[in-house]
């Protein structure tokens, strides 16, 4: 019987799309032989934003462009912002940027093995992972206030320094989450189902890999030592000589499928607890802001003429950013590019040929973040109050201060 | 090769039609303070393809981006930002290439034959800026909608941009704020 060819469209709006995205596939049989992909249902025009308003708004406002990797963008902003100016922040600072760096790494990748089990149907390994994920969202939130958007970076520094309770939690999230990766390496990447369902799925070659410009996990899975952290130090990154985690490391060779980005993770979560520990036992004394009256230091910007491109790794990759400032107190041209925007380039090659079933797989693969959700929460009582901003504002405070009384303990 | 050997064989390659070029250093770290470079170059819109098939001689690169900027007069300044010797511990040497592409002629060589993954950056330029790149096969809008106006670019300040932006463009919130334009 001949096969017959059928159109699946999946998305903008699907149960396996977190985001807005279109995938347009053609089938014959089980094999998908045409595929199309469609982008730009979340393009807020945050960039345009950015050049009006001045740089500190502009820094905040970058924070907006993700919730997830939330530090990622505002860290690329400053570190471009200071070379464009001139400034550099106190050796403190440098330190404590990339502690709140690395937390997000591990909640970002502890984000994506629950939803790639999720995706592969393991929803019990989802809850049990996203619950050991808890730990760090309320580290982050002890440190800066917040568990999302945290607001803690500044140019020339960031805008909270570490107590001694923050760093006892800190060694007692390193200690936890050793433990938590060593029992993940064990139940995902030792699962015979786990290995069946990924080996050889969303496979990306090193060539291909360099020619799709992609980056983060999905380049390193494939083989390629690309890290910013490694390539283009920055902080104290530059002190602590990381190194790219390739799956050759680890296990003698890259192949580049869902089995290989998700061992990269684990191990990323590892490397992050390293980097974490050396800055908490070598963390400078002395001020946090190099310069801290925000007057001045808009004065200074409007004082400068000049430009510069700067890149943070951020846990889906690299997050590069260009500014230029003219006389004005903030940027006249601000460009971003969030690792999604490179990544997504793979999507076609991956599902060309695959089967229906490994879609949500290479959709997941590569953590796709579609220019990330504008996030607007209206909270109702249950008598039907909407909640308003000095309220929920009150209940966050609580909440953090709740947390530091149990750090205390 | 190191940074002033690349710049060298750019001089070489592209003769008068590197019109001006810089070396800017940055000093990273706190305790063990290392220098990285960057190249800086303004080339002549002619030597474009010329000066990235030069860079690809040197290693193959990583994009980093393609911008442009409408500086409101007959022409708009493109940007392309690459990275070579990436993978190296403080190794990758970033270069920046600008031109001048003028409006009566908004037309440049794709660089997707040599690399696919630059498609995504020119489709958005393209949709943006207006810029045409001969060569590119895919030329379906990436982040504006199907139908969106022909001839109106979001990132142009002329009359080819949008109405509403061509307004507002370079006034800050507080100008705004007193004119009483609060929905800018």
């Amino acid at each position: 019987m001949p096969k017959t060819a059928y159109y699946i469209p999946i998305g903008p709006i699907h149960p396996a799309l977190k985001e807005p995205i279109r995938v347009e596939a053609e089938v014959e049989g089980e094999k998908i032989v045409k595929v199309d992909v469609k982008r730009g249902f979340a393009h807020r025009g945050i960039e345009y934003m950015g050049m009006k308003r001045n740089a500190i708004q502009t820094l905040y406002l970058s924070e907006r462009i993700c919730g997830i990797c939330s530090i990622s963008h505002p860290y690329a902003f400053v570190i471009t912002a200071e070379k464009a100016l001139g400034i550099e922040a106190p050796p403190r600072a440098q330190y404590i940027r990339p502690i709140i760096a690395e937390l997000e790494r591990i909640h970002s990748h502890l984000l994506w093995l629950g939803v790639i089990a999720h995706e592969m149907g393991f929803d019990s390994l989802l809850f049990w992972i996203w619950k050991g994920r808890e730990k760090v969202l309320d580290l982050l939130e002890l440190l800066t206030g917040n568990r999302i958007n945290y607001s803690v970076f500044m140019i020339g520094g960031v805008r909270r320094d570490l107590k001694e309770s923050h760093i006892k939690a800190l060694k007692d999230m390193i200690t936890y989450y050793w433990e938590f990766t060593e029992k993940m390496k064990e139940i995902i990447l030792s699962d015979p189902v786990y290995k069946a369902r990924t080996r050889g799925v969303a496979q990306l070659s090193k060539e291909l890999a360099l020619k799709l410009n992609v980056v983060g996990p999905t380049a390193r899975a494939a083989g390629l030592r690309m890290d910013i952290r490694q390539d283009m130090p920055y902080d104290a990154y530059a002190d602590i000589d990381v190194r790219a985690v390739v799956p050759q490391d680890i296990v003698g060779e890259a192949r580049g499928d869902a089995y290989d980005i998700t061992m990269v993770r684990i191990y990323e979560i590892e490397q992050s607890l390293d980097i974490i520990e050396y800055c908490v036992d070598n963390l400078p004394e002395g001020k946090i802001l190099a310069i801290p009256n925000y007057v001045a230091l808009l004065a200074k910007i409007r004082r400068t003429k000049g430009e510069a491109i700067g890149a943070h790794e951020a846990p889906r990759g690299e997050v590069v950013h260009y500014l230029k400032f003219d006389g004005r107190d903030g940027p006249s041209v601000w460009k971003v590019i969030a690792p999604s925007y490179n990544n997504i380039n793979s999507w076609a090659p991956l599902l060309l040929g695959a089967e229906v079933a490994d879609i949500p797989i290479v959709v997941a693969y590569i953590d796709p973040c579609m220019c990330c959700n504008d996030r607007v929460a209206l909270l109702k009582t249950p008598e039907g109050k909407v909640l308003g901003y000095e309220y929920i504002h009150r209940k966050a405070v609580e909440k953090t201060k709740r947390i530091e009384r149990e750090v205390r303990k | 090769m190191n940074v002033e050997q690349i710049l060298e064989k750019l001089k070489e390659s592209l003769g008068d039609a590197l019109l001006s070029y810089e070396i800017k250093e940055y000093t990273m770290g706190v305790k063990r303070k290392r220098t990285l470079y960057e190249i800086w170059a303004e080339i002549d819109k002619s030597a474009f393809r010329k000066a990235v098939e030069t860079i690809f001689d040197i290693d193959y690169p990583h994009l980093h981006f393609i911008t442009g900027e409408d500086t409101g007069g007959d022409a708009i300044k493109m940007i392309y930002s690459f990275g070579v010797y990436h993978g190296r511990p403080w190794g990758e040497i970033s270069i920046t290439l600008k031109f001048d592409l003028p409006k009566s002629e908004l037309v440049l060589p794709t660089i997707t034959d040599l690399m696919i993954g630059a498609e995504t950056n020119e489709r958005e330029i393209r949709e943006m800026l207006g810029v045409e790149f001969e060569g590119l096969k895919n030329k379906r809008h990436l982040f504006l909608p199907d139908d969106w106006p022909e001839g109106k670019y979001p990132w142009r300040r002329d009359e080819y941009g949008v109405d509403d932006m061509v307004k507002h463009m370079h006034k800050s919130v507080k100008e705004l704020r007193k004119k009483g334009e609060r929905n800018a």
